[in-house]
């Protein structure tokens, strides 16, 4: 009886210890401590020189994603005018925007103002980091400025497309309508829903600010997947044209294109027209022509319905080009058979359908996304001879531009600026048909647009002429309007 | 001596005369419910009584003037049969869920229903196992008040959306926590393809015992940080001491789609877009969109019109079988349960399949008369299968899905060309003979050649223990591994659908969940001087969930001969990767007492870690209480005369406090940065906003009920109310899209909402005769849910159906997930325009094609667009205010009959199928269009049809005229059973044999005109409930079922 009294209390002590221990052990603290394994927690994200290059490299992945210059940038701006016509009527792909039906609920439209500023947060988080105590002397000044240069180019670059795609240009009053929030420090955190916009001159204000100290910082030499300094400046050749100040193309114009052919510029990278028009467009970017080009890779491929080739060519043919009359296609005086650009990239599918082949059709259309290459370039600098400056000039410059394509045209005489202008107008839409300049150039010369999908010809005084301020911004910002 | 002989002589009279009046009466006793024998029943006659044994078998000699025998059990209602001149009786005896001595399983231990005084309902596993579900959760529907279930569509394995007291938070999830066997597992669909894969279906529902809600905080609150949606607390089966009992159940069964849209036939088809183009033309000649007459007939090789019924091509009459064997038993120190069960169902949509097989041993092990152990292994193969439906979450507006192709493709085009190949252009169908381009595609190469699957192999396993330290000290403890591997397979054919751009596509990705938890408890239980009853408990319990996901995408195949992921294809990259783990820790504690079983008390407390939350918030603690007061007990109720009306009369009230850790994200408090490829170099970035504060997000629960039965116990009715407040509520609060958070959201505390509500359940049997019986049971439970903050009266919660269509707002002063749009106000009758209501309420007409001018007032004033598409309101409620049950059990002799009918109304549902079906691009049709507004229609409720508006009939933004009323009474479920007498069994050893004929979904009354009022095109969500959006419809199922018992 004894020995089964002490046995039983024996026990009894013994599932109490264990109760016990196991009351004390489990509340060992990290079983509570979970960290996210796949991410990298903020304080970690300078502490070594190849960890600041990555998100360098994630600051350009950003502004390269689909909804942004990985594709949808380019798409916006060339599905509302008169070169394309709609197959799908799926308004995921553009259906909206193609027939000027979009409103400001459209979500995908939406989805083009949150990528951009999202990219701008991760720029303005980038460089304020860049400047805390803790984060200093992991890489050197220099490189510290090469890359705050490169970021700033990027928030100029970013904010260049959200101000075309969503305010009044600047042509229309000198930028005095209604522009943009202009958020040049990060959030993180829930504080600062409100911002009033800026007006569209204050937007073009910063985004030349940012281009002159990215200039000054940018090296000389780069790969064409980065900015160097003639990125910078081709960029400002481009956003002065915007602006309509022709006069202020021409000083930044000088600096990347010779005074006459062979154009080419004299500093920094050499770049000049490749040889084959066709060469500059496909899984790699020729680096004499391309300036800057997004890459895309077998494992970093451009996301589902953001392909270019996805759209125009026989991947999934979103929209075809229009034959119809007032179309370049139709053009075929201007825009002969003979001439490469016709011969390489567009093709007949079938009976119904001439499609746009610039960009691959081969899954996962791993094609380059050309963002600024020389072509433009010289062709804004002949616009702004053109406009303010040598006739001659632009004449040559444009020249340079048809002839690598077909040297059996000849440019007319530009015996007037009209002509002049008119003829660079159409190498503008032949040269860079498929590249998202369509509506800017119809937007910064304030011409109506004439629109396929909406049947009708949209005047710059018509509401629908640039998208609406997104309802999700309103909602939590009122004062954007 | 001769006094001995006396006694002899009257005994032998006396046994003369017992002799001659007594008689011998033999029987059987099994359960109404699934015929099991039942042992142990008392059968009494006059001063007789006996019990039956192990069989179920008596043998009772009674007097002659005895008539009638009494049959009386624990658990089930008593019987009192009339003899007559028969001597073998055949009863069986019906359970009563009103019964005060059914069992409750409460957190961590059982209650009696007497000694319970919170609220929870009780579904027995006989409820859901005869039926063609593939998880037990689907069979709730309508069975426990207070809880509305909602299958989002007939997708098999789809989740259910359950809601316990209503919607239990807006951020985090809504569903209960399920315990199974005393371990919490998970609920969320875990493929990650467009078949659905419902974890919980890896449970065979034939081997469920029984199913606890526990509906208010107090009872809950041992749960803690878990248990802020309610809990389902699953109970398997276990072996019972005796005989060992073998059954088969098994069924089989058809099921095909029901309420499917009637569209347009082929030359209705042509003839309607035919006209929609020529009215575009007259509103704008430079329309480019067709060609005039650009839709045509198309005629077959025999001069026969082609008109494809894409819904027969994508819906079928399909067919389910499902068998399930047990064998039970065991001795007074050891019982066991072992199961085997197999299912394989076919949904009505083709390809769409559901395999289950299943094993299930438990075992319990008296070692000592102070030790026990109880062990469970039971392990699972699922497989689900589907092309791809469009009717998963997230999946309303896929553009293969086969629900909305179904309704919108052109009918007058083939499936195949002459040759026999499929009719093929690009991307899309073949456009046949008409002069434009297809947009939809193929719905047969889909089904012919793509592949979603999703595959759980699951062990769930258990090891315990219990030790009796001292009389009434108890300490147990539980060990349960909760493995799930999950394989999920997809790939899509390159020549038309999903993978098409990119020439064949694969994706594949395995999923790893490894849950395991441990729960020690000591329990004290000692009744004091007859009427103390106390029971002291506190514990502790740890679970740790670990998810790793890898995989891989291929795409671009080198040749389309292959047809699955092993094939060869040119890029091959890793896809599907991640890692989360979560883990939760708590201490609890538990003390009941009641005096002389007539005054109750409860307390719970648990201290809760959860290490989603940030570091300094992630304790809270949390806690409940309840007390009960049995009248029908107290002396002066009994004398009172009350308690000759009354057999029980009590009142009831609870209190609680629980938080809910439900998070998805699990590491929502830090600011993270992701790593990724730029082309082909190393990047890194900025991808989440963190909340440092983060902390809980808790309900409080108040809930006072009373009880009561009259008429000997045959009419018995519950009512109990309750306000339940979420306060602090987690909300991914949006942030302005200018500022560049990711996702544009933070989780913050910032909100609160309440439900509150009145449940009634009255459980009645009419009539109990010895041949017939009929119970019926109502249960009607109504439910007001209202946001009373957010991050500030003027910020709602915007969410997006399928991510892309807005449709529902959280707004503080209304309903949780309101529909969302703008008002239109019909059709004007001179033009056939859509009138909207803009911004300042005046009437707005929409001309498609109409350019500057598409925006006018009815005088012709132009007005922007943005003043009629920013003009968005709420409505319409999403969530019902009022549903329940109203079943029925029926017997008479040896059949029986189920008839459960399910209701729910007072909420609004968004019709935006119609929106879809009445778009009027190149899409079929609803016939609706037919009566579209023309000239010589002018009070049309239709708008004109011009070809591509998809502006006028919502397709572009959410309009009120496809918001309808959503008010359904559903027959849900009918059964018709014979058992085959004993008498016809006696010789073939086996005990009980039982025919069925089942009916699921057999009517639905409802003026809703979409396929089915209970939908959920956006799944488990809690902000976009009540959305209808291109989803398969529910089907209607017959089933003819055997249970046999050895």
């Amino acid at each position: 009886m004894l020995f089964n009294k002490i046995y039983k209390l024996s026990v009894t002590r013994l599932v109490l210890g264990v109760l016990l221990t196991l009351v004390f052990t489990s509340c060992k603290k990290d079983f509570l401590d979970k960290q996210a394994e796949l991410s990298i927690p903020e304080d970690m994200t300078f502490e070594t020189p190849e960890r600041i290059l990555a998100q360098v490299n994630g600051l350009y992945s950003s502004v390269k994603q689909g909804e942004l210059f990985g594709g949808r940038y380019l798409i916006y701006n060339d599905i509302r005018a008169e070169e394309f016509q709609n197959r799908t009527s799926n308004v995921v792909t553009g259906f909206s925007s193609y027939q000027f039906t979009n409103d400001p609920s459209d979500s995908y439209i939406a989805n083009f103002w949150i990528v951009g500023y999202l990219t701008i947060n991760r720029i303005n988080k980038f460089l304020a980091d860049f400047e805390l105590p803790e984060n200093q002397g992991v890489v050197t000044d220099e490189v510290k400025a090469i890359y705050i240069a490169e970021a700033k180019f990027l928030r100029a670059f970013t904010y260049s497309a959200l101000v075309q795609l969503f305010a009044q240009p600047y042509t229309l009053d000198n930028g005095a309508s209604r522009g943009l929030p202009l958020r040049l420090t990060p959030n993180t955190t829930s504080e600062g829903n409100s911002m009033p916009s800026s007006t569209v001159a204050q937007v073009y204000t910063q985004i030349l600010q940012d281009l002159d100290d990215a200039e000054a910082n940018l090296p000389e030499s780069a790969n064409v997947t980065r900015a160097h300094k003639n990125t910078a400046i081709a960029l400002k050749t481009r956003i002065y044209l915007r602006m309509g100040q022709y006069d202020k193309v021409l000083p930044e114009a000088e600096k990347i294109v010779s005074p006459s052919a062979p154009f080419q510029a004299p500093g920094g990278v050499t770049h000049r027209l490749a040889e084959n028009v066709a060469a500059v467009f496909g899984q790699e970017a020729a680096q004499p022509e391309n300036i800057l080009s997004f890459p895309m890779d077998n494992t970093n491929a451009p996301g589902t319905q953001n392909q270019l080739g996805y759209y125009y060519n026989a991947g999934n043919i979103e929209y075809y080009l229009n034959r119809g009359a007032g179309s370049i296609l139709s053009d075929s005086t201007g825009w002969p058979l003979t001439d490469a650009r016709r011969l390489n990239f567009v093709e007949n599918y079938n009976a119904n359908w001439t499609i746009l082949t610039k960009y691959s059709a081969d899954p996962p259309y791993l094609d380059w996304i050309p963002a600024i290459r020389y072509a433009e370039v010289l062709l804004n600098t002949a616009e702004a001879e053109a406009e303010a400056g040598s006739l001659e000039r632009a004449h040559a410059l444009v020249s340079a531009v048809r002839e690598r394509s077909d040297d059996s045209y000849t440019v007319p005489e530009f015996t007037t600026k009209e002509i002049a202008l008119e003829t660079i107008f159409l190498e503008r839409r032949i040269e860079l048909l498929g590249e998202g300049f369509r509506a800017p150039d119809i937007q910064r010369r304030l011409l109506p647009f004439n629109s396929v999908g909406a049947g009708a010809s949209i005047p710059h005084d018509d509401s629908r002429y640039v998208f609406p301020i997104p309802t999700r911004e309103i909602l939590t910002n009122p004062e954007v309007e | 001596m001769r006094k001995l002989v006396s006694l002899t002589v009257m005994l032998l009279l006396c046994t003369a005369v017992a002799f001659t009046q007594n008689r011998i009466i033999t029987g059987k006793v099994i359960d109404a419910t699934d015929g099991s024998l039942l042992s142990g029943v008392t059968v009494s006659g006059g001063q007789t009584g006996v019990q039956t044994d192990a069989e179920g078998n008596f043998s009772i000699s009674i007097p002659a003037s005895v008539t009638s025998l009494t049959f009386s059990f624990v658990g089930y209602e008593s019987q009192t049969v009339t003899i007559g001149d028969r001597t073998y009786l055949d009863v069986a005896l019906s359970s009563t869920e009103s019964s005060l001595e059914e069992v409750v399983v409460v957190g961590y231990g059982t209650q009696t229903r007497k000694e319970f005084t919170g609220s929870a309902a009780t579904v027995k596993g006989a409820t859901i196992a005869e039926r063609p579900l593939q998880s037990f959760a689907q069979g709730l529907t309508g069975q426990a008040s207070g809880v509305n279930i909602v299958q989002p569509n007939g997708l098999l394995n789809n989740p259910p959306v359950i809601r316990v007291r209503g919607l239990s938070s807006i951020s985090l999830s809504s569903f209960p926590l399920v315990v199974v066997d005393g371990i919490p597992i998970s609920t969320a669909d875990v493929s990650d393809n467009a078949v659905t894969n419902n974890p919980l279906a890896d449970i065979n529902p034939s081997d469920i015992e029984s199913i606890d809600i526990l509906k208010d905080a107090a009872s809950a609150s041992i749960y803690g940080s878990r248990a802020a949606a309610g809990v389902l607390v699953i109970t398997t089966k276990k072996g019972k001491a005796g005989r060992t009992t073998v059954n088969y159940d098994g069924w089989v069964g058809s099921n095909r789609a029901v309420r499917l849209p009637e569209v347009l036939n082929a030359e209705q088809f042509v003839a309607h877009k035919n006209q929609a183009i020529e009215n575009a033309f007259s509103v704008n000649p430079a329309f480019s969109s067709a060609p005039r007459d650009a839709f045509a007939l198309m005629r077959d090789d025999d001069g026969n019109i082609i008109d494809t019924d894409w819904q027969d091509v994508v819906y079928r009459t399909a067919f389910s079988h499902s068998h399930n064997l047990t064998v039970s038993g065991g001795n007074e120190k050891t019982t066991f349960y072992f199961s085997a069960g197999m299912s394989d169902q076919d949904g009505f949509l083709k390809q769409n399949k559901f395999e289950r097989r299943s094993g299930r041993f438990n075992i319990s092990h008296q070692l000592t008369n102070r030790i026990k152990l109880f062990g469970i292994v039971n392990y699972t193969n699922s497989i689900n299968n589907a092309p791809n439906s469009g009717s998963y979450d997230g999946g309303a507006f896929a553009s293969s899905g086969l629900g909305r192709i179904a309704m919108a493709q052109a009918p007058n085009v083939p499936i195949y060309n002459p040759n026999g190949t499929y009719n093929l252009e690009a991307s899309s169908i073949g456009r046949g003979a008409n002069n434009i381009a297809m947009q939809w595609v193929n719905p047969q190469v889909l089904l012919d050649m793509d592949k979603n699957r999703s595959e759980n192999n699951r062990l769930f396993a258990n090891i315990g223990g219990e030790y009796e330290i001292i009389d009434g000290l108890t300490f147990k403890t539980s060990y349960t591994w909760d493995l799930r591997l999950t394989d999920n397979q997809r790939f899509w054919n390159p020549i038309q659908g999903d993978g098409y751009s990119w020439n064949g596509h694969a994706y594949n990705r395995t999923s790893r969940a490894d849950n395991w938890n441990w729960t020690n408890t000591l329990q004290y239980r000692k009744t004091f001087a007859d009427i103390h009853n106390l029971s002291v408990l506190i514990g502790s319990d740890a679970q740790n969930t670990r998810i790793e996901n890898w995989g891989g995408q291929r795409d671009n195949i080198v040749d389309p001969f292959f047809t699955q992921y092993q094939g060869t294809f040119l890029n091959n990259t890793a896809a599907g990767n991640s890692i989360d783990e979560i883990a939760f820790e708590a201490y609890l504690g538990n003390i009941s007492y009641n005096f002389d079983n007539r005054y109750f008390v409860t307390g719970n407390i648990r201290r809760d870690g959860n290490s989603a939350l940030s570091a300094d918030n992630r304790w809270g603690t949390f806690g409940g209480a309840s007390v009960g007061w049995n009248l029908s007990n107290e002396a002066f109720f009994r004398n009172g005369g009350l308690g000759n009306i009354f057999d029980n009369f009590r009142l009831k009230a609870s209190w609680g406090k629980v938080g809910n850790g439900n998070l998805t994200n699990y590491y929502g408090a830090y600011n993270l940065y992701s790593g990724l490829i730029y082309g082909s170099v190393p990047a890194v970035r900025y991808t989440q906003s963190g909340n440092n504060d983060l902390r809980w997000e808790t309900s409080t629960q108040t809930n006072i009920g009373l009880d009561f039965a009259i008429l000997n116990n045959r009419l018995s009715f519950e009512v109990n109310w309750f306000n339940k407040d979420i306060d602090n509520m987690i909300l991914a609060v949006p942030q302005s899209p200018s500022k560049g958070i990711p996702n544009n959201e933070i989780l913050q505390n910032v909100g609160s909402m309440y439900n509150k509500g009145w449940e009634f359940v009255v459980n009645y049997t009419p009539v109990r005769t010895e041949h017939f019986r009929w119970n019926t049971v109502v249960n009607f439970a109504t439910l007001e849910n209202k946001v009373t903050a957010l991050v500030d009266e003027t910020t709602p919660i915007l969410t997006f159906t399928s991510g892309l269509e807005l449709s529902s707002i959280t707004q503080v002063g209304y309903s949780a997930a309101s529909i969302y749009g703008v008002r239109s106000d019909g059709v004007n009758p001179e033009n056939g325009r859509r009138i909207f209501l803009d911004n300042q309420g005046r009437q707005v007409q929409y001309q498609h094609l109409g350019g500057q001018d598409a925006w006018t007032l009815l005088d012709g004033t132009r007005v922007s667009s943005g003043s009629v598409t920013g003009a968005t309101h709420v409505l319409g409620n999403t969530q019902p205010k009022w549903y329940g049950g109203f079943n029925n059990t029926f017997s008479y002799k040896n059949f029986d009959m189920l008839l459960n009918f399910t209701f729910s109304g007072g909420n609004y549902i968004y019709n935006g199928t119609r929106a879809g079906l009445r778009d009027q691009r190149v899409w079929n049709n609803s016939v609706d269009v037919l009566e579209a507004w023309t000239s010589e229609k002018r009070d049309a409720k239709i708008p004109r049809a011009i070809y591509t508006d998809n502006v006028s009939n919502g397709s572009a933004f959410l309009i009120s005229d496809n918001v309808e009323r959503g008010d359904f009474l559903r027959l849900q479920t009918a059964t018709l059973g014979y058992r085959l007498p004993a008498s016809a069994l006696s010789r073939s050893g086996i005990s009980n044999v039982r025919f069925y004929v089942q009916a699921n979904n057999l009517f639905l009354v409802t003026s809703y005109t979409g396929v089915d009022p209970e939908i959920s095109s956006n799944g488990n969500s809690n902000t976009a409930s009540g959305i209808e959006r291109n989803s398969i419809p529910q089907g209607r199922m017959l089933t003819l079922g055997l249970n046999l018992g050895f």
